[in-house]
């Protein structure tokens, strides 16, 4: 059988890499809306996950496992969208029509259905800065002292981002329901 | 749209409450995304994969083994090479050439290189040496070679994608990632403002691959950058 060591064995998945991944694949749910939540069009956010994906394995080592997770990808999400933002800032965005979603269900289900719907809507009408504190601090319910530190903010600047960023998602939400009954 | 129901109030923190709970990604695409990250794992053994010890004593006979046919193999086919090119330079100085069609005749004994490779599924440019290399290698060789364009689509750089695509198709164009590799050409087109051979491209693609998951979105962005 010696003659099948000339045949190069398979190499092996370092544990890193396989930790790594499983903590992509437990967070997924949460890294595909957050993109989302930052305003990334449905159509590119495939990509996006993928690129942080990539960055996550080049980083995964200095990454240390006593902290949470979600304020971590959430971190590079926000690197990512923002960059890919400045990128397509001059582009026209794609013509996507935003469709409700036809599956029949209870009322509540519909209802919670649109109403996430409508709050990410409301958010792409919230410049990023004020974006990311908002979807920080008020849904992933990260501490003010928290998000300072994430985004390497001084805490004064996250209460006046929250304050201006709330403000700016109220009206938004007001515009788009008056929007909606005067259709 | 959400529309204020009777007697209940749609106020801010209830509809960031609703929002707070992630909703699940669809199944299709949440496996679209893993088998992306699987690949790019994959990807990156392939490239970290230590050279095989060729050290060991007990390979020693066959490393010498190996060397000699490699050696033999070399020598002969010198020789034939020379052979052959003799016997062509006679050939065309007193027959004027046969037209590039008759190389795909059946009646010819000369087999047109591009139907063989297309028949055995093998790249096209892959050399004799290749042929023989294990069908994983050459997927993770058309890995390699394609990667560098997703990135490059992704991060918007849509100039730098058109190289590793053009790359991918001359070396693999009937290969197991051509559908990805047509849909960024699509996308990457459509980012240039190319538009009429983004439409062109993404008519080819629905035509080459109508049952893709990737139609929709192919389908979409050159509709959309039109």
């Amino acid at each position: 059988m010696s003659h099948l060591r000339l045949i190069p064995q398979p190499p092996s998945r370092s544990s890193s890499d396989v930790e790594c991944l499983d903590a992509f694949q437990k967070e997924l749910n949460y890294i595909h809306r957050t993109f989302l939540r930052l305003g990334t069009a449905p159509s590119e956010v495939e990509d996006l996950v993928q690129e942080l994906f990539l960055v996550l394995r080049r980083l995964w080592h200095d990454y240390d496992a006593e902290r949470p997770l979600r304020p971590y990808l959430f971190g590079i999400a926000f690197r990512i969208a923002s960059s890919h933002q400045r990128k397509y800032a001059r582009e026209v965005k794609f013509g996507v029509v935003k469709v409700a979603d036809p599956r029949p269900g209870p009322d509540d289900v519909l209802e919670s259905n649109r109403a996430r719907a409508l709050v990410l809507e409301a958010l792409e009408q919230v410049p990023l800065p004020r974006r990311a504190v908002l979807v920080l601090h008020e849904l992933d319910q990260v501490s003010v002292a928290g998000v300072a530190s994430m985004l390497s903010i001084p805490l004064f600047t996250v209460y006046s981002r929250l304050r201006k960023g709330r403000r700016e998602l109220d009206r938004a939400i007001r515009r788009i329901l008056r929007r909606g009954d005067a259709g | 749209m959400i529309r204020r129901r009777e007697g209940s109030s749609l106020d801010l923190t209830s509809l960031l409450e609703q929002e707070r709970q992630i909703a699940a990604v669809p199944q299709s695409v949440r496996g679209r995304m893993l088998s992306r990250a699987e690949a790019a794992l994959r990807a990156r053994e392939c490239e970290v994969a230590p050279p095989p010890a060729t050290s060991s004593p007990a390979r020693i006979p066959w490393a010498f083994a190996a060397g000699l046919v490699c050696l033999a193999g070399a020598a002969g086919g010198a020789a034939a090479y020379e052979i052959v090119a003799r016997a062509h330079q006679t050939a065309t100085t007193a027959v004027p050439p046969a037209p590039i069609a008759s190389l795909g005749d059946e009646a010819s004994p000369v087999i047109d290189r591009t139907v063989l490779d297309r028949t055995l599924g093998q790249p096209e440019i892959a050399s004799p040496g290749r042929s023989a290399q294990p069908r994983a290698d050459l997927r993770r060789e058309e890995l390699r070679v394609l990667e560098p364009a997703r990135v490059a689509v992704a991060r918007g750089e849509f100039a730098k994608a058109m190289r590793p695509i053009a790359e991918h198709a001359r070396r693999f164009k009937e290969g197991r990632l051509a559908e990805e590799r047509e849909a960024l050409r699509v996308k990457a087109l459509a980012g240039l403002g190319r538009s009429e051979e983004a439409r062109r491209a993404a008519a080819a693609f629905a035509s080459r691959f109508p049952r893709s998951p990737l139609l929709p979105v192919v389908g979409q962005i050159s509709s959309a950058r039109q």
